[in-house]
């Protein structure tokens, strides 16, 4: 029974100490600034009217670029993990390895190598070198992600499929796609979040014209300080999140996620 | 119930087909010869490249030597999805995100059959497997007995040369086997479908078979009928691994047609005929259980050998009669109960195995 209690309390506080900020922030928005009280005495959506088109225009950035190297680094991570698990290729070992770099280097010294790379190809402060700046983190949690699924799937499905008639990209397409699907989903929920939030990798990358969310709440906290219209806007960030959230799990039913998440990760 | 058009159903021929892993030889110089419409089984303990033979025949595994031909079509260069052969896996491989119908029709789909002409094959093959109503299922609401079914309805039905089945059996409960068995083997020999069949389950090679192939270390020990294989094994081998066998060390007294052993300084006469060696050869005299008789001391024919009885199991329909052989050992006979009735352990007793067969040694 006190075991029992002594579990419930520490969920409890866990629980608390994973959600509070995230809480503060939401309910700060409604109050317009940080000094938060939890009665929600001036329930306003000043912070929200706050939030100047300088902002919306940073978040649309964000939003599509965060999508479209999600949809882009799977495209090519997907088929890549397929042939190196089942090509039993030689290079594999090493590859999956090199891939990991990404991960392993400061995401701030990997956006300065980027840079030296961009400035010259004049990508810098463009849309498009921060999508590939993104897909290259992408691409190596993708590549992961994808070769721990289609370890996990028996071949033989493939070699009925095989058997039965199918050509190599048939079986792709009708066998191995489908039913590493929803692991594919959980993949592109992890790599759109961490795309929407992503700081340091873009810091040096980033311009006028090609600004994140992120970014542009840094410079203008660091400038004036924590301004309503910056709360408002984490506070979309959160429910952004949690929509893409809701969208894969109700795409998928909740038994794939809670618990899979971090295990498929591989 | 006419599934097939007559005759889609290929031979099969291998010719030096030949395997290595690195320096281990998985199959060594296999030939082997299935004629259209014929049911053989691959029988051997694992590891004895039974299985990496007919990975080799759907071409999921390239072989190192010697050629596959189903009919006059000479397949080992194809890829897998070119050989025209069904493949029943041990766990079934059934698409789980495919309906039953989806999954039987996956072989029509690929070879573009017309949509109706689809339907109406999958229809006939679940009709065949006995699956009627359950053509909108997902496999993971099947039990094993019907996802079997399902998995070879769908290695059937688009017509195969030949069709390959590893080990099918394994995953179903004893009695859901033996059934499943006799319905194999009726809807094989309904679709006069060309059939090989991979099993370590000497009794399932034993009751599904036209021939069984008895395979060990990567080369064939012995290919026949069940029976002959059972009556006449011609090594040591399959003598032990197929049933259960007394097996004595002797020597060639007389070959050919009556062939005598020496055991013990007693000499056997045999009433089958003898396929090992010349005269004086060392030899197994395999006797099976069934075979050997039992007589009391006083009335035992001139040529048993004496043994004392050590135990006596009754099994039912038959009694387990073990018995100590100076100079022999142990050795075991099966008979009706009643004929050893006045018997117990500890009588002497005498064993006639005239009934047996002799393998070199």
């Amino acid at each position: 029974m006190l075991a029992r209690l002594a579990w419930a309390v520490y969920l409890t506080v866990l629980l608390a100490w994973l959600v509070f900020p995230i809480a503060l922030v939401v309910i700060a928005s409604f109050e317009g600034d940080l000094q938060v009280s939890l009665a929600l005495r001036q329930f306003s959506l000043d912070a929200y009217r706050a939030i100047p088109r300088g902002y919306w225009e940073s978040f649309r950035f964000t939003v599509s670029v965060a999508a479209l190297a999600t949809v882009c680094s799977l495209l090519i991570s997907v088929p890549a993990a397929w042939g190196l698990v089942r090509g039993r290729l030689p290079e594999r070992g090493v590859v999956s390895n090199l891939v990991l770099l990404p991960d392993i280097v400061p995401q701030l010294i990997l956006g300065i190598a980027l840079l030296t790379v961009f400035i010259p190809l004049r990508l810098s402060n463009s849309f498009a070198g921060v999508l590939l700046a993104l897909m290259a983190m992408n691409l190596a949690m993708g590549l992961r992600f994808s070769e721990a699924l289609l370890s996990g799937m028996a071949e033989e499905y493939e070699q009925a499929a095989q058997s039965l008639g199918a050509g190599r990209l048939t079986v792709f397409r009708l066998i191995v796609l489908p039913m590493i699907a929803p692991g594919v989903a959980i993949a592109a929920l992890f790599l759109f979040m961490q795309n929407l939030i992503v700081f340091e990798l873009l810091f040096f990358i980033a311009g006028p014209r090609a600004t994140p969310i992120s970014i542009l709440l840094f410079s203008d906290i660091i400038d004036r300080g924590v301004v309503p219209q910056a709360i408002g806007m984490s506070a979309l960030l959160v429910y952004a999140g949690i929509a893409f959230y809701a969208a894969v799990a109700m795409l998928l039913g909740p038994k794939y996620l809670a618990g899979t998440l971090m295990s498929r990760k591989g | 119930m006419d599934a097939h058009p007559p005759g889609p159903s290929q031979s099969v021929s291998l010719r030096h087909v030949l395997k290595k892993f690195g320096s281990f030889l998985a199959v060594r110089d296999l030939s082997l010869e299935v004629a259209a419409g014929e049911f053989v089984t691959l029988l051997g303990p694992s590891g004895c490249g039974k299985t990496t033979t007919l990975r080799m025949i759907a071409g999921l595994m390239p072989q190192d030597g010697g050629e596959i031909r189903f009919g006059d079509r000479r397949v080992d260069l194809l890829p897998a999805n070119r050989r025209n052969v069904g493949l029943v896996f041990q766990n079934y491989a059934l698409f789980p995100h495919m309906t039953v119908a989806e999954n039987i029709g996956f072989g029509l789909r690929m070879r573009g059959w017309p949509k109706a002409k689809q339907q109406a094959q999958i229809d006939r093959y679940l009709a065949l497997v006995r699956l009627e109503g359950l053509a909108g299922r997902k496999p993971g609401q099947l039990s094993g007995g019907q996802q079997q079914r399902v998995a070879v309805a769908r290695a059937l039905a688009f017509g195969p040369d030949l069709v390959l089945l590893d080990e099918p059996l394994s995953n179903l409960d004893a009695k859901l086997r033996e059934q499943v068995r006799i319905d194999l083997r009726a809807i094989q020999r309904e679709a006069r479908q060309t059939t090989l069949f991979v099993t370590h389950d000497q009794v399932e090679a034993l009751a599904m078979s036209d021939r069984v192939v008895l395979m060990n270390q990567g080369e064939i020990e012995q290919i026949g009928a069940p029976q002959e294989l059972y009556t006449r094994p011609a090594t040591e081998f399959a003598a032990r691994f197929i049933g259960a066998n007394n097996l004595i060390a002797g020597q060639l007294v007389e070959g050919g047609e009556a062939p005598r052993v020496a055991i013990e300084g007693q000499d056997i006469a045999l009433r089958a005929s003898s396929s090992a060696g010349a005269v004086g050869q060392t030899v197994w005299l395999c006797v099976r259980p069934e075979q050997v008789k039992i007589s009391a001391i006083a009335e035992g024919p001139p040529d048993a050998v004496a043994a004392r009885l050590t135990d006596m199991i009754f099994q039912g329909g038959t009694m387990l009669v073990e018995a100590a052989a100076p100079g022999i050992g142990k050795l075991r006979a099966e008979c009706p109960p009643a004929e050893v009735a006045q018997l117990r352990p500890g009588d002497a007793v005498m064993l006639s195995l005239d009934g047996g067969h002799v393998v070199a040694r």
